[in-house]
């Protein structure tokens, strides 16, 4: 499913546009938040860390009193359960905020009704959904090599991903299985736009050098400890981690490819209105700067997580993978990974 | 009795069947379930037309029965030291033995992976300093010591059970035929105990064969397929995940776990040899080991360092510091108590705490309160189709939890009655997939108390209840409060298949451990696995002191 959303978008975060992000519009605003809270809560289901999702949370309780319930599960945890309470008949979720990939299959199963919030006004239109279901890309997940700086520093890190086939790697770096982890996937086959001829042979000898663990986290976990030097893994973990004292930094990798998170409403929802209103306050300004603030890449001009040189990297968002799409990588590049 | 069977069966045939069935029909249909479509072979075609699978359960045949060969080994040498000897101190090793079983395997795999990763791994770095080879964890034999270590506390808890109730009679007689020690217990007591051994072994293959915990942590790294990761890769994390898929691969467990108990059955037909409680008056004596008390300490606290205290001592360090790293003197000075007083604050903590307590007491008694009219029928009566009744207990156990909690989903989620997405699902879920470990407790005691002292007391006029409670319930006690040991710590921290069950609003602590360990938070997530270590290391102490068989002289 390649599409041209990205390269808009890209050209959007170059800075040309100013964005004028206005706190949730207040026609009928009185209306909506007397429903919602009537409705008594909103349950929203995700693959946002619980720690930054609370930041949000609470900004929302804050504001409307309206209690969230969140449940938390890795994206594709996400997917299967929002698919199979709707197959089911019982749909429990208000709301859904996910990668891009995982969203639009659900989109395309049909389990998201449409809305429009007011906040999405202030966005590109090139990043807004045509049919009106998912929201624009509220937050970019970005992956690089991040290092650890106890044990690697700063000059004799990599320079470019080229650089991890370097021998004196070999066995020293850390990524997801892009067989049992579907963004470690994405990113892979998007790599194939950004580097062209040379693609096929890296991939081939980065499954040589690389060992494979579960996720993303395990990944930056086993960097921290220092089990592994460099490992493939977010960005925003620098900041995360490295708040609380990790000894972490990441590679300037020009450009650095991103994955889009986007948040949609049920179908059938049972708490509609609460779950318009949350999604209303998500995507606003308030809820952008918050994301930021905990560590987060999102659509707001001259607005960066406070990580060291983010507002210097070339961001270019990855194309999603289709079902069919991803079977065919996995047979192609995923198996190199799976040879001992 | 008859009524007590059919009634006994429904349930159990319910909770066994339903999801079963399920599963089956997911396995045989082209459409997810609770969409409409046609029957077809396709996955199973899919499964099992490629090459790689065959590799793969050769593969997962190594690594389940070397994991429950280690499992039975600890365990075995930990209970008769613990249970049939005066080795100093065995009532404070009983106690720490079950602690592992109260830890999430996750957890203890990470540990492991911390004590013996080839760079940084604590063991290695001082075998290194002694100029030893590092051993690679991130290997075969890396993974069955593991798993073998994690299922250990599993087997100790039912091999112990059956030492303590074994009649010690046979191992005096042996010792006065002039035999050694270690000669009885080799000649004498692991015979005798050889239902609870086998059943211990069962057990064990089985779950290992089902684990995804340590397979996520040494295999992926390693590069080693087994049919848990397999089913992860291709069905799990499938896009969109492909639950069809991962049923045909639990029917085909399903089938491997009938053969074994099978197996069992036939091994252990013969129940009447191993009767060793009769009406003859015993009272369990403990083997005097004179100066090798010492040497039998000595060997339990090196098990228990195995199984219990490094990866304890892991996740305690891990608890107290910002990040866990190899420690030196810097360490000391990051000490901090912040993982705590988060515990401490957080409403998320106390609610998870609360509810998870409230299953581990309730469902275990429920368990084992089935658990014993199931083993009562199937050891005590003639009554037909008993057999089928312990196959039933079976069925839902051969399933991986994650597959297990997709049957209970699909089935529980069309019941008219509202039970999806409340702790009830929970509490069904747990008694319904480890119903054997409280069944394997109660059955191994059972066949070893002689009939004689129920049909006394029958003769002398008590009626079938009467008989059960001051007659058959004492000399099974300890058997009970085992399987009640084992049942309450599992549901204490069970977290693969309430992933899949729970809502935030019911979120107990397995899926509250889960979600701090993929947020990263591993300071937050030790310290709660301390917290529940000592919650559940009390409800195993009050189950002990409950246990304790009064014998009048």
């Amino acid at each position: 499913m390649r599409d041209s959303i990205s390269r808009a978008l890209l050209a959007g975060i170059a800075g040309v546009m100013l964005l004028a992000l206005a706190a949730p519009a207040a026609q009928g605003q009185a209306d909506l938040v007397g429903v919602a809270k009537r409705e008594g809560r909103v349950v929203v289901y995700g693959s946002m860390e619980s720690d930054v999702f609370a930041v949000i949370q609470k900004i929302f309780e804050g504001q409307y009193g309206i209690p969230v319930d969140y449940f938390r599960a890795s994206s594709n945890g996400v997917m299967d359960r929002v698919l199979t309470e709707s197959r089911a008949g019982k749909p429990l979720y208000d709301a859904v905020l996910t990668n891009r990939s995982p969203m639009m299959i659900l989109k395309t199963q049909g389990v998201f009704g449409r809305y429009v919030s007011p906040s999405y006004g202030s966005y590109p239109s090139a990043t807004r959904d045509p049919d009106d279901v998912l929201s624009p890309s509220y937050r970019q997940v970005v992956v690089s090599i991040l290092y650890n700086t106890r044990l690697v520093k700063a000059e004799d890190a990599p320079k470019s991903l080229a650089d991890l086939l370097d021998p004196k790697w070999k066995g020293k770096i850390v990524m997801p299985d892009p067989n049992v982890h579907t963004t470690t996937a994405v990113w892979l086959a998007n790599l194939e736009s950004v580097m062209g001829a040379q693609y096929r042979p890296f991939v081939e000898r980065l499954a040589g050098q690389v060992t494979l663990a579960e996720s993303f986290l395990p990944v930056v976990q086993k960097v921290i400890v220092g089990e592994f030097p460099l490992g493939i893994t977010y960005v925003k973990y620098v900041y995360i981690f490295g708040n609380e004292g990790a000894p972490l930094d990441y590679v300037r990798l020009n450009p650095v490819l991103a994955e889009a998170h986007h948040v949609a409403i049920s179908a059938k929802a049972p708490h509609p209105n609460a779950a318009r209103l949350f999604v209303d306050v998500f995507t606003s300004r308030l809820g952008l700067l918050a994301l930021a603030k905990a560590g987060e890449f999102v659509l707001v001009p001259g607005v960066y997580p406070s990580i060291k040189d983010a507002e210097k990297l070339r961001i270019v968002l990855m194309d999603d993978l289709s079902e069919q799409e991803l079977k065919q990588f996995r047979d192609q590049v995923g198996s190199l990974f799976l040879k001992r | 009795m008859v009524l007590a069977a059919i009634g006994i069966g429904i349930i159990l045939a319910f909770l066994a069947l339903y999801p079963t069935a399920m599963l089956f029909y997911g396995s045989v249909s082209d459409a997810p379930l609770g969409v409409p479509g046609h029957l077809t072979l396709a996955y199973y075609r899919a499964a099992y037309g490629d090459p790689n699978t065959y590799r793969m359960i050769g593969n997962s045949f190594v690594f389940a029965a070397g994991a429950a060969a280690i499992s039975l080994v600890v365990a075995g040498l930990l209970a008769w030291i613990t249970v049939r000897t005066d080795a100093p101190g065995r009532a404070l090793f009983e106690l720490v033995a079950v602690v592992p079983n109260v830890l999430p395997p996750l957890l203890t795999a990470t540990a492991w992976v911390l004590l013996l990763s080839p760079r940084i791994g604590l063991i290695n770095v001082v075998a290194q300093r002694v100029g030893l080879p590092p051993f690679n964890v991130y290997s075969m034999p890396g993974m069955i010591f593991v798993e073998g270590l994690i299922l250990a506390p599993l087997a100790y808890l039912i091999v112990s059970a059956a030492l303590r109730s074994m009649d010690p009679s046979l191992e005096e007689a042996a010792r006065v035929a002039g035999s050694h020690p270690l000669q009885a217990a080799r000649r004498v007591t692991t015979p005798m105990i050889r239902p609870a051994l086998l059943a211990a072994g069962l057990l064990n293959f089985v779950r290992a064969l089902e684990s995804f915990d340590t397979p996520s942590i040494i295999a992926i790294p390693a590069r080693i397929e087994v049919f848990t990761t397999k089913v992860a890769r291709e069905a799990l994390t499938a896009y969109p995940p492909n639950h069809n898929l991962a049923a045909t691969y639990a029917m085909s467990l399903l089938g491997i776990a009938m053969v074994l108990v099978y197996v069992y059955r036939r091994l252990t037909a013969r129940t009447e040899r191993f009767v060793t409680i009769s009406g003859r008056g015993y009272r369990p004596h403990a083997i005097e080991l004179g100066p090798w008390q010492y040497v039998a300490s000595a060997g339990a606290i090196l098990l228990l360092a195995l199984i219990v205290l490094l990866p304890f001592c892991v996740l305690l360090l891990t608890s107290l510091l910002p990040f866990y790293s190899v420690p030196t003197w810097e360490t000391v000075r990051q000490l901090t108590l912040k993982h705590y007083a988060f515990l401490l604050t957080s409403d998320r903590v106390a609610r998870a705490l609360r509810i998870s307590t409230m299953l581990a007491v309730a469902g275990a008694t429920l368990g084992m309160l089935l658990a014993s009219a199931v083993a009562y029928l199937t050891v005590r009566t003639r009554v037909a189709g008993r057999g089928v009744l312990e196959l039933l207990t079976f069925i839902p156990w051969a399933f991986p939890g994650t597959a297990l909690a997709i049957g209970l989903l699909w089935g529980y989620v069309r019941l008219p009655v509202p039970i999806y997405a409340t702790v009830w699902i929970l509490l069904i879920a747990y008694v319904t997939r480890f119903l054997p470990y409280g069944l394997r407790a109660m059955t191994s005691t059972m066949v070893q108390v002689h009939t004689d002292l129920e049909e006394a007391s029958r003769v002398c006029g008590a009626g079938l209840l009467h008989t059960f409670r001051r007659v058959l319930f004492p000399l099974l006690r300890p058997g009970f409060m085992a399987g009640w040991a084992i049942l309450a710590t599992i549901f204490m921290r069970e977290f693969s298949t309430s992933l899949f069950l729970y809502t935030p609003r019911s979120e107990p602590v397995g899926p509250l451990l889960y979600h701090l360990w993929i947020d990263g938070l591993h300071g937050r997530m030790a310290a709660l696995g301390v917290v529940v270590s000592l919650v559940s290391v009390v409800l195993v102490a009050g189950a002990r002191r409950a246990s304790r068989t009064q014998i009048a002289d």
